[in-house]
């Protein structure tokens, strides 16, 4: 479903984000992204959200490369892409219910539609009694589920977790990667990255490793090594 | 492009992000009235003082005397001729009889000259005289010497010097003057009112900007959520246009009871036109012009603004 071709992304000569990075993620998979900080994790997640372009190679979802896109046409692929950042960027004048209900809004889905989805999957997440507070009244892990309910509820191809419980205590943390599990259970792929060793290792999927903005590893069922 | 529901969606979030940003929202729109307020002094301020200049203008004409001689067909063959020169806005005859009745109706109540009238009895007579009022203050120089040609020495008055009588040679010097300070005025006060606009342009600008920069994060969040350019930015640009509506009508609000007491203040210095009666009589076009301002400024500054965090 996606294919990374050879891409490099290079800022100067003495800074190489990325380089000749090639790997492919089928559908339904759980990928989880490791790697130190600074091995590349972000840019590589950020190529693959069009919000950064590459220096060289190419970026698929599905058939259409992301950088070759016009203008208009982005939003259509991200709306089939759901994404989760470590520090939520839910939006802050605008209740639970309503950043939920702001990615269908965008896709131009009618308001029958959006009442009963975003009632449903704030559910799922477990936060049907807060869906009229603004994100400044919320916990962390609080945040990050209505996140993870933005992003899945437009029912993308593709959910990008961009270390989803980096600023979350291990409560939340598990509570969270289990939702991300769910998800893919249900039949969306899962990109996730993290340097989390003992989500990693619990999770027992595939492992793609990061690091001085190489791919080092690639394993099916794979540990946190580093 | 935009269909019925998002743009009732863009309409919606206007409105909602309006009022939950209170605080920057009300900062915005004081900024952005101070603007429109400082657009509007220069509009009707400046205007108003055209319309002094225009009347002190009015005021200005020449007249020529003709002599008891003169046939009266012949002083009308000369006003038609002036009247086709191209610097000659209006020409008007007084008989010898007008000029006469003009005189008593001045002087009712000085019983000095009216009993002196009276002793000259009816044969007294002023003479006739044509009043020319010229396009420009300017153009008097060019009259003055149309008529002192040559062509109506016969007809024309003329004074102790061999002079022919016409009052612009007499008040030369005081016409001149004020045609320069009212030119002077009028450029001055021009080059002003450019300056001010452009600073609350600037002003209003940056205010908008400002607002919007705040919401940079949140701009980037949409996009990647998937919004459309188009979805993000029109709430951004109804913001704007109630930020561009509140604004004149503070202004105008803030207006009334200062043109009001202007007007009564200055009642004296430019005697019948009144600020406040220039400003009532035109307010339709006044409003229209600050709201139309106003809201083009809005949209404008924030169409700019939501362009330059729109690259994601």
């Amino acid at each position: 479903m996606i294919y990374f071709e050879k891409v490099s992304k290079i800022y100067s000569p003495t800074s190489i984000a990325l380089e000749d990075v090639s790997f492919t993620i089928k559908p339904n998979e759980f990928v989880s992204l490791v790697g130190q900080s600074g091995a590349g994790k972000t840019t590589l997640l950020k190529l693959l959200l069009a919000e950064e372009y590459p220096t060289s190679g190419q970026i698929f979802f599905e058939s259409s490369d992301i950088h070759a896109l016009l203008k208009h046409e982005l939003p259509h692929v991200r709306r089939r892409m759901g994404v989760i950042f470590q520090d939520y960027r839910l939006l802050p004048m605008k209740t639970a219910f309503e950043n939920v209900a702001f990615a269908l809004e965008a896709a131009g889905r009618p308001d029958e539609d959006i009442s009963s989805d975003v009632a449903h999957v704030l559910d799922l997440v477990g936060l049907s009694d807060k869906i009229w507070n603004f994100p400044h009244e919320l916990s962390g892990g609080e945040k990050q589920r209505v996140a993870i309910a933005r992003a899945i509820v437009t029912r993308p191809d593709l959910v990008i977790a961009d270390e989803p419980t980096g600023n979350l205590d291990p409560l939340n943390t598990r509570d969270i990667i289990r939702l991300l599990e769910k998800i893919n259970d249900l039949g969306t792929t899962v990109l996730l990255a993290t340097h989390d060793k003992e989500i990693i290792d619990s999770l027992e999927r595939r492992v793609v490793t990061l690091d001085k903005g190489h791919v080092i590893r690639d394993e099916l069922r794979g540990r946190y090594v580093l | 492009m935009i269909d019925k529901i998002t743009f009732k969606r863009i309409l919606k979030w206007g409105f909602i992000n309006f009022f939950r940003n209170g605080a920057v929202s009300l900062a915005t729109v004081l900024v952005m009235s101070l603007s429109i307020f400082m657009i509007g002094l220069v509009l009707v301020g400046g205007s108003f003082i055209s319309v002094v200049i225009s009347n002190l203008e009015e005021k200005v004409d020449i007249s020529a005397d003709f002599r008891q001689i003169a046939p009266e067909a012949e002083i009308l063959a000369l006003k038609r001729e002036l009247e086709v020169l191209p610097e000659v806005k209006s020409v008007k005859y007084i008989s010898s009889e007008e000029a006469l009745s003009l005189f008593k109706e001045r002087h009712k109540d000085d019983e000095v000259v009216l009993g002196s009238l009276a002793v000259l009895g009816e044969d007294f007579r002023l003479p006739a005289s044509l009043e020319i009022k010229a396009q420009d203050p300017s153009k008097f120089e060019a009259i003055s010497k149309f008529l002192e040609s040559g062509a109506y020495d016969d007809i024309l008055e003329k004074d102790a010097s061999g002079r022919e009588k016409i009052t612009y040679r007499q008040n030369q010097l005081a016409i001149d003057k004020l045609t320069s300070l009212l030119t002077t005025a009028r450029r001055l006060g021009l080059a002003l009112s450019a300056i001010l606009a452009l600073i609350a342009l600037l002003v209003a600008y940056s205010t908008v900007r400002l607002a919007i920069y705040n919401a940079k994060d949140e701009i980037s969040v949409m996009q990647l959520v998937g919004a459309s350019r188009a979805f993000i930015r029109g709430p951004f640009l109804v913001e704007g246009i109630i930020y561009g509506i509140i604004a004149p009508i503070l202004t105008l609000a803030v207006f009334y009871p200062a043109f009001w007491f202007a007007g009564k203040k200055t009642e004296v210095l430019f005697g019948e036109l009144n600020i406040f009666g220039y400003f009532i009589s035109n307010i339709f076009q006044i409003s229209f012009i600050l709201l139309f301002a106003g809201v083009l400024l809005g949209v404008l500054s924030a169409y700019i603004a939501t362009r330059r965090y729109l690259k994601v």
